[in-house]
C-alpha cells in the first residue's frame, strides 16, 4: 500500500477558516451522508468476500476495486478534515485528486489461514496492540493539528514534519484497515512511514 | 427470436466469473449489513444488478436470475416477519396451525433458495450457465435475446408520406 500526500508550500488561510467554521456543514455532512450508504454496501461486500476468500483464496477483483475507491474517497475527505490539503474534496468513486495518491495493489492470492486467524484472533494480535499505540499517536496528531491550524493561520504554511507525521497516522490507520478488512495479508507495521 | 451465442468458460475472464458469482451471494447482504430484514437482500440484489447489467451478458444473466429469485423469497420472508411481530411482539394474533404451516413452508423454500443459489454461485465461478426453474428462461431471454437492429427499426419508423 502506498499513500503519498503532496506537501503544499503554502496553504490558504481563507479556506482554513472556512473549513474550520463551516466545514461540518458543507464538507463533512454531505460527504458523510453518501459515505454512510457506501459503507453499508462496503460492509456487505466485505462479508461476502470473507466467504469467497475462504472458498476460493482470492478477493473478488470488482469488490476490491470498489473498496479501494471508497478508501480513496474517505482519504480525500480526511485530508480536508485534518487540514492536510486545500480544496473541496470531490464527490464520486472515480474521481482523481491531485493532492494525494493511494495505490493498493490487488493481491492475486490471499491466505485462508490468515483470514481465519485475523477473523478469530485479530482483536488480540492486531486491534489491541495497534489500537493502544494508535490511540496515543492520535492524541499527538490532534495536538499537532491544532498547532498547525495556528501556524497556517499566521504564516500560511504547515510545518513539514508535522504534515508528514499526521499523514503517517492516516497511512497507519489505512494499513490497519486493509489488514482487518481482509484486503491484505501483510501485517501492518508499527509505523506511519 | 434470435439469441446471442452463449460464452464458454474459456471465453470469460476471472473477473466476469467472480462478478456473476457475487450476484447469488447477495442473499447474505442483510447479515453483512447487520440489519436482519428480508428487504435488505432484495435492495442489495437490485443495486448489484444495476451496477453489473452493463457488463458482459454472462454477468447480466446471473445478476438478473439472482434478482428474480430474490423477489418471492423476500415476499415470503417479509410476510413471515410481519406475522411473527404481530404474534410475539404486539400480541394481536395467536400462534395457529396456519402460522406453523407458513413458517414450515418458508423454511423449506428458503432452504431450496439457498441450495439453488449456492449451486448457481459455484457454477458461475466456473464460468457455467445454471438455469433456475422458471427464472432461468426469463433471465436467458433478457440477457441473450437479440434486440432489433437499428436498420430494421429505421425501416419501421420511417414511412413514405400518404399521397
Amino acid at each position: 500500500m502506498n499513500l503519498s500526500v503532496r506537501y503544499q508550500e503554502s496553504f490558504s488561510r481563507g479556506e482554513l477558516l472556512l473549513r474550520s467554521i463551516f466545514g461540518l456543514f458543507y464538507i463533512i455532512l454531505p460527504h458523510t451522508f453518501i459515505l454512510l450508504f457506501l459503507s453499508i454496501w462496503s460492509s456487505i461486500l466485505t462479508f461476502i468476500s470473507w466467504w469467497i476468500i475462504l472458498f476460493t483464496g482470492s478477493y473478488p477483483e470488482s469488490f476490491y476495486e470498489f473498496q479501494v475507491k471508497l478508501l480513496r474517497w474517505s482519504t480525500r475527505l480526511n485530508l480536508r478534515v485534518y487540514n492536510l490539503a486545500d480544496g473541496y474534496p470531490a464527490f464520486g468513486l472515480d474521481v482523481q485528486d491531485e493532492s494525494f495518491t493511494l495505490d493498493i495493489p490487488y493481491p492475486e492470492r490471499l491466505s485462508r489461514g490468515t483470514l481465519l486467524l485475523k477473523s478469530f484472533f485479530g482483536i488480540f494480535y492486531v486491534v489491541f496492540p495497534h489500537g493502544i499505540v494508535l490511540y496515543f499517536r492520535l492524541i499527538w496528531t490532534m495536538i499537532l493539528g491544532f498547532l498547525a491550524f495556528w501556524s497556517v493561520l499566521f504564516t500560511g504554511s504547515y510545518p513539514q514534519s508535522w504534515h508528514e507525521f499526521n499523514v503517517g497516522t492516516l497511512r497507519w490507520g489505512l494499513r490497519l484497515n486493509l489488514y482487518m478488512s481482509f484486503m491484505s495479508d501483510q501485517y501492518p507495521p508499527f509505523s506511519g512511514k | 427470436m434470435e439469441y446471442h451465442e452463449i460464452e464458454q468458460p474459456n471465453d470469460l475472464t476471472k473477473k466476469e466469473k467472480e462478478d456473476a458469482m457475487g450476484a447469488y451471494l447477495m442473499m447474505f447482504a442483510s447479515v453483512g449489513a447487520g440489519l436482519p430484514l428480508p428487504i435488505i437482500n432484495l435492495i442489495a440484489s437490485i443495486v448489484y444488478f444495476i451496477i453489473n447489467k452493463g457488463k458482459s451478458r454472462f454477468v447480466k444473466f446471473h445478476s438478473y436470475q439472482s434478482l428474480l429469485s430474490q423477489f418471492p423469497t423476500t415476499v415470503i420472508n417479509a410476510v413471515g416477519v410481519f406475522w411473527a411481530v404481530q404474534i410475539f411482539l404486539l400480541d394481536n394474533y395467536e400462534v395457529t396451525d396456519i402460522f406453523k404451516g407458513y413458517v414450515l413452508m418458508a423454511v423449506v423454500l428458503n432452504l431450496v433458495y439457498f441450495i439453488f443459489s449456492i449451486v448457481g454461485a459455484v457454477k458461475a465461478r466456473k464460468g457455467l450457465m445454471y438455469y433456475f426453474i422458471f427464472f432461468g428462461k426469463l433471465s436467458y431471454h433478457y440477457a441473450y435475446a437479440k434486440s432489433p437492429t437499428s436498420e430494421v427499426a429505421k425501416v419501421i419508423q420511417n414511412v413514405p408520406p400518404k399521397l
